[in-house]
């Protein structure tokens, strides 16, 4: 333990020094943040009874904010930042360097070694990664929240909840596997870096949106407001379509719909007929046009969170496994 | 008692080998010097002694133990590998710590000694020392586990001549006042000729001589004699002819001896051991190993 310390101290400090840096950016944009957000009367409106719609005073506010979406590609490459810079040295280095000569050969056993490097680093990642977790869960509360939840979104799931600690500690753990494997630091990183990526995306976009059934719901379509699936869902797919199916539109707000696939259904159209015509109004009653919508309902966030966290410490978890076996029965 | 036996040990990287049907004895409490050029197999043979690699053919067994990652056995040898690997960032005391943390018998007290006696600060940084002061930390490290067999791979590869003869000190005064196995290896011989009572001389991956360094001396001679034609003069008393240097009017023979030279056409002269490696080491077809009958002997007592 003491060793370990020792030797991975600085980088420690490192990965500390650069959360602190950040979680104070976060506190004190956090609170600005909030005070607008009472001085626009965000809050006041949207517990408001009757419930008032409060869509343009969230925008003027996080319009306000957008400038703060910089932050979203660090936030999104914090995890594998401390498995390039913690997991991938962790045991690469001492190979490289020929200080696993040194280790080796001391009266503890390699399988000791190993776990005690990959405890220490695991549990400081996870710590480090579940309190800035915390931070930014508060810190982008308002923009999230507010009239409709973001949360469930592509790019806003992976940020926020505990998801982020299970990708670091994937991260790291991929990190040591590679640095074990590969014996290069520089070439552990890189391998880091993609393999966390790929695991990553293939994850996002091919098993998330099945952790379970998605729900399919039809909805009918109107011109003065979005029609569509619940408060906070995850929308996959939605469409506007003809009672047999035939796609007009692959939106659901009926504003948008465009004269010339409807020209197929109802040739008495003309250029002229905008949306809210009373030919185009007869088309839609005529051809029973409605929105289909497949979505994950908001419900189900916590659910998907522990899925993919699972999913994700399983992962690190075999990855650790498969360090110390190899270090076991690595020969030379 | 025999500290290391190696029985047809063999090891290959891939598809490089490293070491092919080596066997040797080194008896307890020798010191014995490992030979040869680079790449004969030195660092693997001394790897395999410490447990770090396992044979891909043969055994080798070190204190009558399976070396390879065999804890208890590894916690009796002291091992130094080469380029004297230590954590550039940790300070004299903290590698000391680290010896101390990861081993059951350690000799703090010992080592602090050693590192007081070698005038080397405890609280300076490893990467700030000195070649010899490096190689003497490793030393100390190794030495502080309180070792049964102390393994040096080319310790003094990288030292000037005092700093060689400091660490040589040390460990002439360990072989001294311990029971200690002592194994060093180099390609050169003249570092290790004062110290050391055996030899094994390794080359392209084979061990060609492996002795007692006062037998090897007594068995091999030079014989100074006119100028001879015949490309294998049959001398009485001359086993194999090692090493041949003609000139116009002479002939010299590096010889293995199996009995005394009465031939009056020769002069006998002994050999240096400097010579005699050399010797062997530019004809790597010729051997001087022990008889197999003798090594079973050696291994059953």
């Amino acid at each position: 333990m003491w060793l370990t310390w020792r030797q991975h101290r600085a980088q420690f400090i490192a990965g500390v020094v650069l959360c602190g840096v950040l979680v104070a950016f976060l506190v004190v944009t956090g609170l600005g943040m909030r005070s607008t957000y009472d001085s626009l009367g965000v809050a006041t409106c949207l517990a408001a009874t009757p419930a008032r719609d409060c869509t343009m005073l969230f925008s003027q506010f996080q319009n306000q904010y957008s400038s703060l979406q910089f932050l979203v590609p660090l936030f999104l490459l914090l995890p594998v930042l401390l498995g390039v810079f913690w997991g991938a040295p962790l045991i690469a280095r001492e190979v490289e360097q020929g200080t696993y000569r040194l280790a080796w050969t001391q009266s503890v056993t390699r399988r000791r070694w190993t776990v005690t490097k990959l405890f220490m680093v695991g549990s400081v990642a996870v710590i480090l990664s579940a309190a800035f977790s915390a931070v930014l869960w508060w810190w982008a509360d308002p923009l999230v929240g507010g009239p409709s939840v973001q949360r469930f979104k592509y790019g806003i799931f992976d940020l926020l909840g505990v998801v982020p600690v299970a990708y670091t500690l994937f991260a790291v753990a991929l990190g040591v596997a590679a640095g074990v494997v590969l014996r290069r630091t520089t070439v552990a990183m890189v391998a880091t870096l993609c393999g966390f990526a790929v695991a990553r995306l293939a994850v996002e976009l091919v098993l998330r949106p099945n952790y379970q059934h998605a729900v399919t719901a039809a909805y009918p379509l109107s011109f003065s407001s979005k029609t569509g699936p619940p408060d906070g869902a995850w929308v996959l797919a939605e469409n506007t379509v003809t009672a047999s199916g035939f796609a007009v539109s692959g939106d659901s707000n009926g504003i948008s719909l465009s004269y010339v696939p409807m020209q197929h259904i109802c040739p008495y159209l003309t250029p002229d007929s905008a949306p809210g015509s009373a030919a185009m109004q007869q088309c839609l009653t005529q051809n029973g046009i409605h929105v289909v919508a497949t979505f994950q309902p908001y419900d189900r966030y916590w659910l998907f969170q522990g899925i993919e966290s699972a999913l994700f410490i399983v992962l690190a978890i075999a990855l650790a496994l498969f360090s110390v076996w190899w270090v076991r029965r690595r020969v030379r | 008692m025999t500290a290391i036996v190696a029985t047809g040990l063999g090891m290959r990287y891939g598809k490089r080998v490293a070491l092919r049907d080596c066997s040797m004895e080194i008896p307890s409490g020798s010191v014995t010097a490992l030979v040869g050029p680079n790449g004969a197999g030195k660092t693997t043979l001394l790897l395999l002694a410490a447990g770090l690699l396992a044979p891909t053919a043969g055994t080798i067994t070190v204190l009558d133990r399976t070396p390879d990652r065999d804890v208890e056995l590894i916690s009796r040898i002291g091992f130094v590998a080469q380029d004297v690997p230590l954590y550039g960032s940790f300070t004299v005391a903290e590698m000391l710590r680290f010896g101390q943390k990861m081993n059951h018998h350690w000799d703090q007290q010992l080592a602090q000694q050693r590192m007081e006696k070698l005038q080397i600060p405890l609280n300076q940084q490893v990467h700030e020392l000195s070649g010899g002061q490096r190689a003497q930390v490793s030393l100390a490290l190794a030495l502080g586990k309180k070792p049964d067999i102390l393994l040096l791979d080319e310790p003094l590869a990288s030292l000037d001549p005092l700093a060689r003869r400091e660490f040589m000190r040390v460990v002439m005064e360990t072989a001294a006042d311990s029971k200690i196995t002592i194994v060093l290896s180099s390609h050169l011989v003249a570092d290790l000729e004062r110290v050391c009572d055996h030899l094994v001389v390794l080359s392209s991956s084979r061990t060609q001589v492996v002795g007692e360094i006062g037998t090897l001396l007594d068995g091999h001679c030079v014989l100074v004699g006119p100028h001879c034609d015949s490309r294998e003069p049959d001398i009485a008393g001359v086993a194999s002819i090692v090493e041949r240097t003609d000139s116009e009017r002479q002939t010299s023979l590096l010889v293995r001896t199996n009995g005394p030279i009465l031939d009056p056409k020769w002069i006998s002269e002994p050999v240096t051991l400097e010579d005699l490696v050399l010797a062997y080491l530019a004809r790597p077809g010729a051997t001087a190993l022990p008889a197999p009958r003798a090594m079973s002997q050696a291994s059953a007592s």
